[in-house]
């Protein structure tokens, strides 16, 4: 039994993951004293498995080690040769992304589906019920028209950052453009009213679908201060997995649209370059987690369907699978019209500290770089996806002893590039000095999202907090506590930078309904890329 | 990654060692008594063999093993895709290349001339569909009433003209709004989808194989949009096959396979294919030919085993394949109380490897 449980030892390890910027702590389970380890670069949702993985490590006496990552972060990283660097084997929800990337597929070896699940739309059962959709077939056109007509909010992962998101906008786009095959480049972008009318309707965005559960969950208790959601597009599994957790106030119920979903299959697939021994070790994991008590675990464990035929009796017979878009400029297209044209557009106020600790290359220097690569120099697939988008209002907030005068900007839809020039044009003219008045600027820059909110109400509105020190000016902490809770929350995500005050930073996240983003450990500009999923 | 070790904690670490070589050396004292008393085993030729990934479950399946081993071979098997095996695949080392079609293997022989070549087994391409979707095709044309003959000219029409499920006549059963296409793996990868072009190019080419690459470019055109339009492909024949098992009508309506892989079903004493699952025959269709190309002697004897041995034959069609000889594929549906599927008449010839890959450079495949 202690052997055993030695054998089970479960060890969070810090993700590193050659290339692409891990999305948090990994695990690593199996026998320590393992023959073989395979190292598993995976979708951060594959982290629900760790029992049945430990199980899986002590029976094929493989050390498995997953790091977490996005699914397109994922991809660039296999695309480019640097997964391979450090990795064995690729655990996504899907690898159709990762297939459209020149070079992609011979850096692939066996993919083995392990169990799937597909994106579907839950909603609150009341709203469900308002709107007539429990108990019968419903359509996308439907869900569009409701959703152009306000008689539902969602909340939905970014594209660029997670395949949920990234299904669920093929899914859209396919069944209200699509004419019955794959989408073709001029329907992916196309723009007609219903997929404006569909995208209205997203009040809650996220890099990741363990944020956007949280928010949704911490929403609808009131935990949260930003207005409940009505519903998530997510994985079944996701949403019957947060039914089961009981901590909603009223449970999910699962819109399947009738004109088909797009499923994640999990395929468990080994990289080219790995050695004989991980090829080895991957074949009997994957044979492992195939048999069917295991495939019965897995079902039971996380919602997902099991992907051996005959294990359990089959859920839907007659759900329409849409079909996925196998060339690259077609889901370029679709992502980029998604951005620059389709969802709701952004208000984003960067505040940003220029006190005289900012001085030096590594500081402001790196600030500006930040703000260059989303104003468009940073030529990755994640870049191009995280830039300043069309319709994104911009606003400049520098700050030291006082919060300086503010600096907005409107990203043209049609030729995005000039303003986004302009942009970082005015990050490369920031200059360091004076003190660090924090709370005073976080004070300003609410106060402009109501003024801008209040002339253009329709938009994402998020506030971006840089500050590389402590509050050494002006209102503290509980002042800003007390002006915070006495007005409409905007949510503030908070880069961890230099000697801030990690404590005051995740405070002000919590209160406001945003989160932290650590700066320390990873490049700035990494980090300034990440944030742009959740606004 | 650990804390800092220390030479106590070292020491410790080789006390363990030293416990664990000490457990090792009386476990294989006991191990090898024990061992003893059986009789010693034939020495073993180890033979390895790079084979067409949709043999893998019969090569994996003991009684193979066995039967292998009766003669004297213990079989190592790399499974890789048929095409991958004619172009990239590293055969060194390798005592036999199996891969799924007869222009595989000839690719192979140019390169690597061998004496003789083995062609234990073949299995015909056909359409896993669902008893709603046959009266559908049925009503459209596509199904001679009561038959299992897939019209792949009407089909063809069906699909060039963009018809989607819900636009096909009094189809209640399945009206999707997705277009009637088969579905198949993707061709850069798969033999399977190799072989479906193979089958379209000849219909649309009036009804003869595509022999140059001038009739391949006229022709492929018109094929293009059937994998096109699609969109992202699996890319086995296992995970298409897998997928209408375990998705149903909705993910995979028709699905363009070998017979092999729906007979094993059918026949393995716990066949998962669903109630109301039906197999076509494309007209016409294409037999894939598992050609055994030998590399080394050894690899020459387990092509000769494959071929002349009744119970490898036996096997082989418990798995589905049809062997050379008729009979062992009768025996294993007669021993089910099952029908034997039909005898095929309308069988055309893939088009030769270099063709092939012609037309699949058109699709935008690269080598």
């Amino acid at each position: 039994m202690k052997r055993i449980a030695a054998a089970l030892v479960l060890a969070l390890v810090a993700g590193c993951s050659g290339g692409a910027e891990s999305t948090g702590p990994g695990l690593a389970v199996g026998p320590t004293d393992a023959a073989a380890t395979l190292r598993v670069l995976a979708g951060s949702e594959l982290l629900d498995l760790e029992p049945v993985l430990a199980e899986a490590g002590v029976a094929t006496g493989v050390r498995i080690e997953l790091d977490p990552v996005g699914t397109i972060e994922g991809a660039e990283a296999v695309a480019a040769g640097t997964a391979e660097a450090d990795h064995d084997a690729i655990w996504f929800s899907s690898n159709r992304y990762l297939a459209l990337q020149p070079g992609a597929q011979d850096r692939l070896g066996t993919a083995i589906d392990i169990m799937s699940s597909p994106v579907v739309l839950g909603l609150r059962r009341s709203v469900a019920e308002r709107l007539g959709w429990v108990g019968r077939p419903v359509t996308w056109s439907e869900i569009a028209a409701a959703a152009g007509a306000k008689q539902f909010t969602y909340g939905m992962t970014d594209p660029s950052a997670s395949n949920s998101g990234f299904s669920a906008v093929v899914a859209v786009a396919t069944a209200l453009v699509g004419a019955g095959s794959a989408l073709t480049l001029e329907q992916a972008e196309s723009t007609v009213p219903a997929l404006r009318d569909f995208f209205a309707a997203q009040t809650l965005a996220a890099g990741s679908s363990g944020f956007l559960q949280e928010a949704f969950v911490r929403r609808a208790n009131g935990a949260d201060p930003g207005a409940p959601v009505d519903g998530l597009i997510n994985y079944e599994s996701v949403l019957q997995g947060m039914n089961a957790a009981g901590t909603l106030p009223e449970p999910l119920e699962l819109i399947r649209p009738a004109d088909g979903v797009v499923t994640a299959e999990y395929p468990f697939t080994v990289l080219a370059a790995a050695s004989p021994e991980a090829r080895d070790a991957h074949r009997r994991l994957a044979e492992y987690l195939r048999t069917p008590d295991v495939q019965r675990a897995i079902a039971e464990r996380t919602h997902r369907q099991p992907a051996v035929p005959g294990v359990l009796p089959l859920q839907s017979g007659t759900a329409v699978e849409l079909p996925f878009p196998a060339q690259a400029d077609v889901v370029d297209a679709l992502l980029t019209s998604y951005f620059d044209k389709l969802r709701r557009p952004s208000r984003t106020i960067y505040v940003l500290d220029t006190s005289g600790s900012m001085a030096g290359d590594e500081r402001i220097g790196a600030l500006q770089r930040a703000l260059a690569g989303l104003a468009g120099a940073d030529p990755s697939l994640t870049g191009q996806y995280r830039r300043f988008r069309g319709r994104e209002q911009v606003t400049l907030l520098p700050f030291s002893s006082t919060p300086e005068s503010p600096q907005t900007f409107t990203v043209s839809e049609e030729n995005p590039g000039p303003d986004r020039q302009r942009i970082a044009d005015a990050g490369a003219a920031l200059q360091p000095d004076g003190g660090t008045a924090i709370f005073d600027s976080l004070e300003a820059a609410y106060r402009i999202a109501e003024q801008q909110s209040a002339a253009d109400p329709d938009r994402f509105t998020s506030i971006v907090l840089m500050t590389d020190g402590e509050n050494t000016e002006g209102a503290d902490l509980e002042a800003f506590r007390a002006f915070a809770g006495s007005r409409p929350a905007v949510p503030v995500f908070c880069v961890l930078f230099g000697e801030s005050s990690v404590e005051e930073m995740e405070e002000v996240a919590r209160l406001t309904g945003g989160r932290t983003f650590d700066a320390r450990t990873a490049p700035l500009a990494e980090v300034f890329k990440e944030i742009r999923g959740y606004v | 990654m650990t804390a800092p070790a220390g030479r106590r904690s070292g020491r410790r670490v080789l006390s363990w060692l030293l416990a664990l070589a000490l457990l090792g050396v009386i476990g294989f004292v006991v191990l090898r008594d024990v061992g003893g008393q059986e009789p010693e085993p034939p020495a073993l030729t180890v033979v390895t063999g790079v084979i067409g990934s949709e043999k893998d479950a019969f090569f994996s399946d003991q009684r193979v093993r066995d039967a292998f081993r009766a003669h004297g071979l213990e079989l190592k098997i790399d499974p890789a895709g048929s095409r991958q095996i004619a172009t990239t695949v590293r055969l060194e080392g390798y005592d036999f290349a199996f891969p799924s079609s007869s222009p595989a293997a000839d690719k192979l022989l140019a390169q690597r001339p061998a004496a003789r070549t083995y062609a234990p087994f073949s299995s015909p391409m056909a359409v896993a569909t669902f008893a709603p979707i046959v009266e559908l095709l049925t009503q459209a044309g596509v199904v001679a009433p009561g038959s299992t003959t897939f019209d792949v000219r009407r089909y063809l029409e069906l699909a060039a003209a963009g018809t989607r499920w819900d636009q096909l006549p009094g189809n209640t059963a399945f009206p999707a709004r997705k277009d009637v296409l088969l579905s198949t793996t993707a061709p850069c990868q798969s033999n399977s989808a190799a072989m479906y072009l193979g089958i379209a190019s000849y219909v649309a080419n009036a009804d003869g194989v595509v022999t140059d690459q001038t009739v391949a470019a006229q022709v492929t055109p018109s094929v293009q949009p059937l994998f096109r339009d699609q969109g992202y492909l699996p890319p086995t024949t296992e995970v298409l096959f897998e997928d209408y098992l375990s998705a149903g009508m909705g993910r995979v309506p028709m699905a363009l396979v070998y017979e092999a892989q729906y007979v094993a079903e059918a026949l393995s004493p716990d066949p998962v294919l669903p109630a109301d699952a039906r197999l076509l025959y494309p007209s016409p269709t294409i037999f894939s030919r598992h050609t055994l190309v030998p590399l080394t002697p050894a690899g020459d004897r387990v092509g000769e085993l494959l071929t002349t041995d009744p119970q490898l034959a036996a096997l082989a069609a418990e798995h589905g394949f049809r062997p050379t000889d008729p009979r062992a594929f009768a025996a294993a549906f007669r021993d089910r109380g099952l029908p034997e599927p039909p005898a095929l008449v309308d069988v055309v010839e893939p088009p030769s490897f270099d063709t092939l890959e012609g037309m699949l450079a058109l699709l935008g495949c690269t080598p």
